[in-house]
This record gives C-alpha cells, structure tokens and sequence, in this order.
C-alpha cells in the first residue's frame, strides 16, 4: 500500500493539483481496465500516461491516430523474409505494456475497432496465429471533445471497452504558477523513478480481486445499475459488464485507500468515471448531471 | 430419463428430526420395540448420508413391514383401536420416512407427520402437548419451506424462522376456526387409557387407609366458585357416607328394601320423595354457594360436593345422602356445576330401616367403648349433649393427631381409645361414629377432602389427596344430619389451616413433613410460585379449551350471534376468516411486498429518519459516513458521537468477515441512543 502512494506521490510531482484524477487512473490500472481521457489537447494527457509508465516501470509506446491509418499500423504485419523463405510478423506499437493511443477518435472505425478488439482479448490474431500481448497491457487513449471535424466517434459500445473515463481539466491558477515557474516537463517525467515493477503491478490487481464486498454493498452497487435502467433520462441503462467493472474499480479504490472491504463511498467515488461514458441522455439532459444526481437519490441503505 | 427432484440436504436434517419428534409421545409409552425401530431407520438413514450403505431394498422394506405388523399385534393383541392403531401408524410412519428418496417420498412423509403428532393428543390434552404438537408441526413446516425453497444453500435456520412466523401467523385462524366450527359428536366412542390406576379414595374406611393418601400431593380435583368461597373450616367436600362397620373397615351400605332407582336422582328423571322435599324447603333468602368442580379422573364413580348439592350443569346424580355420583365412571377430567345450600338439610327423613343401619354394631367389638357410650347416655337428655361428651374426652384425654399412628390389635375400636391414643383422622371419625351408635344416636362416617388450597392466580381452589379426610353425621331430630368433626377436637388446627400446619405444629409432623416432600407447596418459595403459575395454566386451560364442548359453544354463540342457525355459523367463519386474510394482506401491503430489513438496516433508517426531522431534510444517498458528516454540520456537539457510530456501523455492514452477533447490535443500538440524546 505504501508502494502505491509513493507511485502516486511521483506522479503527482509532473502532473501537478490533479490528485483525484491520478487516483483513478491508477484505480483503472489496478483493476486491470483501460483508460480513456477525454480532453482538450495541453491538458497533460500525454504527461501523465508517459509519468504511468515510468512510475511502474512499464515498457511505452505512443501512436497518433490519424484518418488514414490502417489496422496493420498497430496490430503489425506479416512481411515475406527472402532469407528464411517465410513470412515473419513484425509486431506492431500494440505489442507493449502501456500504449497510449492518442486521439483515437480519428481513425477509421475499422481501425478503432482493431484495436479495442485487442484491448478486449488481450491478444492479437495475424494471418491466422494468435499472440498474446504483454503482461501487463493498458490502453490509455484520448480524445478531443470538442474539436469534431473529421473523426469518428466512438459509438457506446466501443466506449463500454473502456472501464473508466476521466478529464483532467485545467488547473487551479496556483499550480498553474508552479507549472510555469517549473522546468521542462519532460525532463521531469525521465527523471521520475520507478516504485514499482510491472510484476508488482500484476500482484496488486491480483489483491483487488481479494477485497470483501458484503451482500449489503453488492445490493447497493445493483440498485444504482436498477436506478439507470429505470430512469428515463438515459437512452438505456448500463449493462451487466458495467456492473462488474464498477464493482472491480470499487475494489480497487478500497485498496488504493488501504482498506480490505468496499465501502459505498468507494463505489461513489468511481462512480462517475466508470459511468458517465457508457450512459448517454436524451436530448438536453446531461449525462453528467443525472449520474450524479443518481447517487443522491439511490438509498445506500436498503428501505 | 425422468429428474429427480432431490431433498436439499439441510432440509434432510430437518426431515429426521420431524421425524423423531412426531413419534416420540408414541415411543415415550409405547412398547419398546417401536424406539428401537425408529432408531434402525434413523441409523440407516444417517449411513446412507455418509454413503456407506444404500437404501434398503424391497426385500428389506417388506419384511421390516410385516415384523411391524407382527409386533403390533403382539403387543396390543389387535391392530385397531387407539392404542394400536397409533402404534401401527407410527411403525408405518418410521418406515415410510426409510424410503424418502425423491421430494415427493418427502411430501408424504410430512403430510403424515402432521396426522402422526396430531395422534399424540387422543392420549393427553394437557397444555405441554398441545405446545408439543405445535411444535411438531413446526418443524414439519420447516422441512416443506425447505424443499420448496429454491436456493438450495440457503441456512436450515432461516427456513425454521420462516416456518416459525406461517405457524404464528395461523394461530388467529385457529382460534377463528376453534370458536365457530361446530363441534360434532364423535362418530365413535374411544375409550383412551381407560385402566389408568391413580391414588384416590376408595368405597371402604380402614385404619391407615387415608394417611397414606395424605402422603400424595396429586391433584383430586379443583373448584371455580362463582362469588363468595366458604371459609377454610367449612370447606367439607363429602364424597361417600360409609355405614356398615366391620369392626375394622366401614363400608357404604344401601339399607334393606330400598330400590337404587328411589335412592337416587338424576336430573331430568322423575323426583323421588325427598327430593321434592328438598326442594320444598329451598328459597331465595338462604346463602348458597355456586361453583364448578373439575374433577380428575378416578375411574370411579362418586364426585365430591359441599353439604347439599344440587346439580346444575354435568351428567351426576344425587343421592338420598345428599352426595354427587356421576352417572359413568369418570375415566377423564369431569365438569360439573352444582349449588349447595347448607340449610336444606333437615329436609331429608330418616326411615326405621335407615335408622337401623346407622345404629348397627358389630357383634363383641368395642366393649370397654360401649359401656362409656352408655354412660352418656345415662347421664345425657339429648343427642347433642353425648356428642358433646364424646368431644369432650377426645379433648381431655391424652389424644394425638399424627400421620404415623401404633398399630392397632386385635379390638381396633377400644385399643385406640383406651390404648394407643394417637391417630388420624380416619381414627377419630371411626372411634367417634362408634360411640355414637353405641350412645343410641344414628350416625355414620363420611369421607372427602376438607379444606383446599386458593390458587392466587386463578382464584380457584386446589383440592389435593393430602386434603383427603373423614369425619362422622350424627342424625339429630329437627336438624337432620349434622356434620361432627371429632378430629377438630383433638386437632383444630388440621380443621381451620390444613393438614400442613397441623403437622407443623406436631410434634413428629415437620420431620414427615420433609419426608414427603410435601413443604415445597407452601413455602412461599420458587418451586410453590412456579406450581401455582402451571396450576392457573392447567386450570385455564381446562375450562376454557376443553371444555369448550358443543354445550358451552352454543352458549357463546348465541352471545356472539343472537341465534345459532347454520347459516349464520357460516357467515360468521367467511366474517372472520376474510377479516384475519385481509389483515394480513394490509401487513403485506404495509411493507411493501417487500423483505423485511435487517436490523442494521433499520437502525440506519431510524437516525437518518430522527436526523431529518430535527434538522434539515437529507437525501437518501448518503453512505453512513456521509449521515455522520451531515449531522456533525448541523449539530457540533454531537460530532464525536455521529463519528463514532458511523465507523463502527460500516465496519458491522460493509465488512463481510462475520455476521454481526448481538452484542455488537447492542452496541451500535447505544451508540446511537447516545448520538440520540445530542440530536435536539
């Protein structure tokens, strides 16, 4: 538990005031699901997925997705060796242990869907062979939320791939100050040490799964699903998957704050960032909003 | 193939058990060989659980059958009958339960175990059975909740709470169905433990027959006096007039030529002569007691009453002794009601034969007692004046009351009054009838229960065998007969306190006292409070469970609905059976349909509820900690206490190593009471 806010405490030293968006970044790698951000580009995305990567020890890559990418520019592609008279795959950015995949709302859905497809299995399919990819492997993507000319949005179902969404946000003007008057980030960023292996990394998500949730906060976490099923401000409720996750990254919470059963106010803590993305509001309700709201009027305790 | 639908495996162990209790009443006295069938089945039952056998065949099963049947047989000497056909049933029954393999093997062996305990009731109807039997069907309940529960990993407990809250629930229809269904007459007449043999009087009087009923603190029979109880020292409860003396033993005795059918009245038959007479002489002014007696079974035939009684209520008779007789032997609990009225007495006549029984005496008994009876006589004008006399030297004599009297020899009569000197009350009433005959004065002997004991709770009167007494009627012109206590003479205590203060105040009685176990009763201590308390029970019980028979419930009835007719039965069962169900259905509503909470649950809802109404209202989202922060806002002083109930309320609800036990509910319940306090 130390290990893991000293792993926060050094990600906070480059990505500075966002200590509530780390926690859930980490939360998300703990429970071994992929992240997406969502914000305008300069906000630090980038910064904190290369700080993620440095602090576990991870092997990086980064790709820009682009309109004209093809799915061969991640998965990879099998190239004829004139030596050997065979083909031999050569292995494409997915084949790592933190990817970020920057922008990924501009690639063809074709593309897109090549590489969620990875994010789900964990392993990729060439020319008829399968590789597992790394262990372990987290997509961190982005998007621009804004800037919508030429891209392609990912619809709900894509978006379910993703355990959980965050936005970092500007900062607050004081750490703005301390921003500026800083050095270059990504000298910072090289500068960060390692706390923890990756296979340390893997023996933590393995303790998540042993964190007790009683029937009573297992009913709890089913009448907030109940709740944004029968709401109908929302187009459809969140699914079965989405319980899970939101259980798993409850899990984690509970362990990122040292603790070896859930509490409901882990389940609210996560709540929004594991909800918000896979929901979405009929016309002029904010999905933000209302989630929110749910969290209001669900009863925590049954009556 | 077909699936079997398998007995979840806690409600196997719920089955057994059913199973047992259902016949244990019947094992408990039947003959021994059905416990140690049952414990074959159950052994079986528990090898074929632990795998190390499989069922038995049908080989097995047939001849296990028929050597049931054989035993039976052999055992009662037939095969109906209550007795028997119990027996069989319960044999039949354990080996039913050997086959329980599907749920449908496990239905009918629960159907029948609700008709198997109900059996336990031919046989007792005491209140602790009645509970058994609840009991019983309790758990059979269980065991169908189980089998028709779907998780089958559900805990037994829960099923047994739930079958606990349907068996209480059918409780008000019982009594709805208890009340109004109309009591039918048994098709056939069962005579259950008819051979019963229980301490009680006898038809005879001998030296030491009633101190060794006094031993006994069996119960005889109890009395509900409808207002005023007499006093203690009127409390004569006459039960048989013995006038035939031996030299030994009194007998009761029928003078020569009179005809039983003159001798006795039964109510709604033709009035002999002295009856009307007694009646003639009855009027409103003159104090009477009413009351109802319940007598315990004897087996016999004669009742007990005050002075004279006229009957009521109850299928007795009167005699021309002005004593009760039931016209079948009582062979369970009795009711009856009577009046007695004390001034009626010199009603009844006294024949020429009648006034030679009471004046005859054995040949060559007593010689030294007939020449002091003479010699009252002598020097006496009246009857009373020798009866006097008599009690006169049992008070000046050296004379002893005790339970434990010498032995008499060869000439009872005049060993004890000139010899021995000390006797019980059978001595004394003997003795003294004795020199009355001999004085020339008509008496005889007359034996019951004097005295009794209130039951505080109930106000009713216990009468036990130790009350057991006798005394003697002297006949005097003008008055009829007259009730003369010679055993008041010597000890008054006996008379105005009881047998166990008289005994108190003997000399050898506190050691028999404790000898016989008998101080317990009085003492004012537990063991006497506890007896009282499942007297009021059992009395309770009698009269208004039992004897709520077709008599008694058309009275209600018509109380309750003007006129009994069928139809208005009817509609008074659809009334009150709609109103219970739609009671229920209104709880159901009430709760929304819904599980009831758990005690953590409502303990969360009572503070969010208590804080809402003092300060401002909070939504329901809030996670314990987030109540306790929400109070601490509003109410500082209380922050501590808010902090402290919420840590220790989600470690109790969020944190799954164990349930919750008592002691921690307890605990968060005065956390908050102290959190309570700080909320205004």
């Amino acid at each position: 538990m130390q290990a893991l806010d000293k792993a926060l405490a050094q990600v906070g030293r480059v990505v500075l005031g966002k200590e509530e968006q780390l926690k859930l970044a980490l939360t998300c790698m703990l429970a071994n699901g992929h992240l997406l951000i969502e914000d305008l580009p300069g906000m630090g995305k980038t910064t904190l997925a290369h700080a993620l990567a440095r602090v576990f020890k991870l092997e990086y890559r980064r790709v820009q997705f682009t309109s004209d990418m093809l799915p061969a520019d991640i998965l990879g592609v099998s190239v004829f060796d004139p030596n050997t008279q065979q083909f031999s795959l050569r292995e494409g950015p997915v084949f790592t242990q933190l990817l970020l995949a920057d922008e990924i709302n501009r690639a063809t859905p074709k593309t897109q869907g090549a590489l969620l497809e990875a994010m789900e299995e964990r392993q990729v399919t060439l020319d008829g062979v399968t590789r597992p990819l790394p262990q372990p492997f987290f997509v961190v993507a982005t998007q621009n939320p804004v800037d919508q000319a030429g891209t392609f949005v990912l619809p709900e179902s894509q978006l379910d791939r993703f355990l959980m969404r965050i936005s970092l946000g500007y900062p607050a003007p004081e750490v703005e100050l301390q921003l500026l008057a800083g050095g270059d980030l990504r000298e910072q960023v090289r500068e960060l040490q390692s706390v923890i292996t990756s296979e340390g990394l893997i023996k933590l998500s393995r303790l998540v799964g042993k964190v007790r949730a009683s029937h009573e906060l297992l009913d709890y976490v089913q009448r907030l699903l109940d709740a944004t099923r029968s709401d109908d401000r929302f187009v459809a409720g969140l699914s079965p998957r989405a319980g899970l996750g939101l259980l798993k990254a409850a899990r984690a919470w509970a362990l990122l704050s040292g603790r070896d059963y859930v509490l409901p106010e882990d389940v609210q803590a996560v709540w929004p960032s594991v909800a918000e993305h896979r929901l979405s509001a009929r016309q002029g309700g904010s999905v933000a909003a209302i989630t929110q709201s749910l969290l209001q009027s669900v009863p925590v305790i049954r009556r | 193939m077909a699936r079997i639908y398998q007995v979840p495996s806690h409600t196997r162990l719920w089955l057994a058990l059913a199973v047992l209790l259902c016949s244990l009443p019947q094992l408990v006295k039947g003959p021994p060989w059905q416990a140690g069938l049952l414990l074959l089945v159950i052994l079986i039952r528990w090898l074929v659980e632990q795998q190390r056998m499989t069922l038995p065949g049908r080989m097995v099963r047939s001849l296990l059958l028929i050597g049931a049947v054989v035993l039976t047989f052999y055992s009662f000497g037939r095969l109906y009958g209550p007795e028997a056909g119990v027996a069989l049933l319960v044999s039949l029954f354990a080996l039913k339960y050997l086959e329980v393999v599907q749920q449908r093997d496990a239905y009918v062996v629960i159907v029948l175990g609700y008709f198997v305990c109900a059996t336990a009731l031919l046989f007792s109807q005491a209140p602790g059975m009645f509970l058994y039997v609840v009991l019983c069907m309790t758990v059979l309940t269980t065991c169908l909740v189980g089998i028709n529960h779907s998780d089958t990993r559900a805990s037994g407990l829960l099923h047994g709470r739930r079958a606990l809250v349907i068996t209480l629930q059918a409780i008000p229809l019982m009594v709805v169905l208890f009340l109004l269904v109309p009591r039918v007459a048994p098709l056939w007449n069962m005579q259950v433990g008819g051979d019963k043999a229980r301490t009680g009087m006898s038809d005879s009087m001998s030296p030491g027959q009633i101190s060794e009923l006094s031993e006994s603190a069996e119960l005889a029979f109890r009395v509900d006096f409808q207002g005023d109880m007499p006093p203690r020292a009127q409390r004569y409860w006459r039960g048989l007039t013995l006038s035939h003396y031996d030299g030994r033993t009194w007998q009761q005795a029928v003078p020569q030529g009179q005809p039983e059918s003159e001798y006795l009245y039964q109510r709604g038959s033709e009035k002999p002569d002295w009856y009307k007479r007694l009646e003639g002489r009855r009027s409103p002014d003159q104090q009477y007691y009413r009351y109802q007696v319940i007598a315990e079974p004897t087996q016999r035939r004669w009742l007990f009453s005050l002075d004279v009684p006229f009957p009521l209520y109850g299928d007795v008779s009167l005699a021309k002794d002005m004593r009760l007789v039931a016209n079948q032997p009582v062979s369970e609990r009795f009711a009856y009601r009577v009046d007695s009225v004390p001034a009626v007495s010199a009603a009844i006549n006294l024949t020429s034969q009648e006034r030679q029984l009471m004046l005859s005496l054995p040949e060559g008994a007593g010689r030294k007692a007939r020449g002091l009876a003479h010699q009252w006589r002598l020097e006496s004008d009246s009857a009373s004046d020798i009866a006097q006399r008599a009690l006169d030297y049992f008070r000046d004599q050296p004379f002893h009351y005790t339970l434990r009297p010498p032995r008499l020899t060869v000439d009872p009569v005049d060993d004890f009054l000139f010899r021995t000197r000390r006797g019980f009350c059978e001595h004394y009433a003997s003795s003294f009838t004795f020199l009355m005959r001999a004085a020339g004065v008509p008496a005889r002997v007359v034996v019951g229960y004097q005295g009794g004991e209130r039951n505080e709770l109930g106000s009713h009167l216990l009468v036990r065998q130790y009350d057991a007494h006798a005394w003697s009627e002297i006949w005097l012109g003008g008055h009829g007969w007259t009730r003369v206590d010679p055993t008041g003479a010597v000890a008054p205590d006996r008379i105005e306190l009881g047998l166990r203060e008289a005994l108190e105040n003997s000399e050898d009685g506190r050691d028999l006292l404790d000898d016989l176990g008998l101080r317990r009763f009085s003492d004012g201590g537990l063991f006497a409070k506890v007896s009282q308390l499942m007297d009021y029970v059992d009395f309770r019980w009698q009269t208004w469970v039992l004897g709520y028979d077709s008599a008694f419930q058309s009275e209600f009835l018509e109380d309750l609905l003007g006129a009994v007719s069928p139809v208005r039965i009817a509609i008074a069962l659809i009334v009150a059976v709609t109103l219970l169900m739609g009671l229920y259905a209104l709880f159901l509503l009430w709760h929304g349909g819904n599980e009831r909470l758990t005690l953590m649950e409502r303990e969360y809802w009572r503070l969010h509820q208590r804080a809402s109404e003092r300060g401002r209202p909070l939504e329901a989202g809030l996670t314990p900690m987030q109540l306790c922060q929400a109070i601490s806002e509003q109410w500082p002083q209380a922050a501590i206490a808010a902090d402290n109930w919420a840590k220790y309320y989600q470690k109790l609800h969020y944190d799954p190593v164990s349930l919750p036990n008592k002691q921690q509910k307890r605990h968060l319940r005065s956390l908050r009471n102290r959190l309570y306090k700080l909320l205004d």
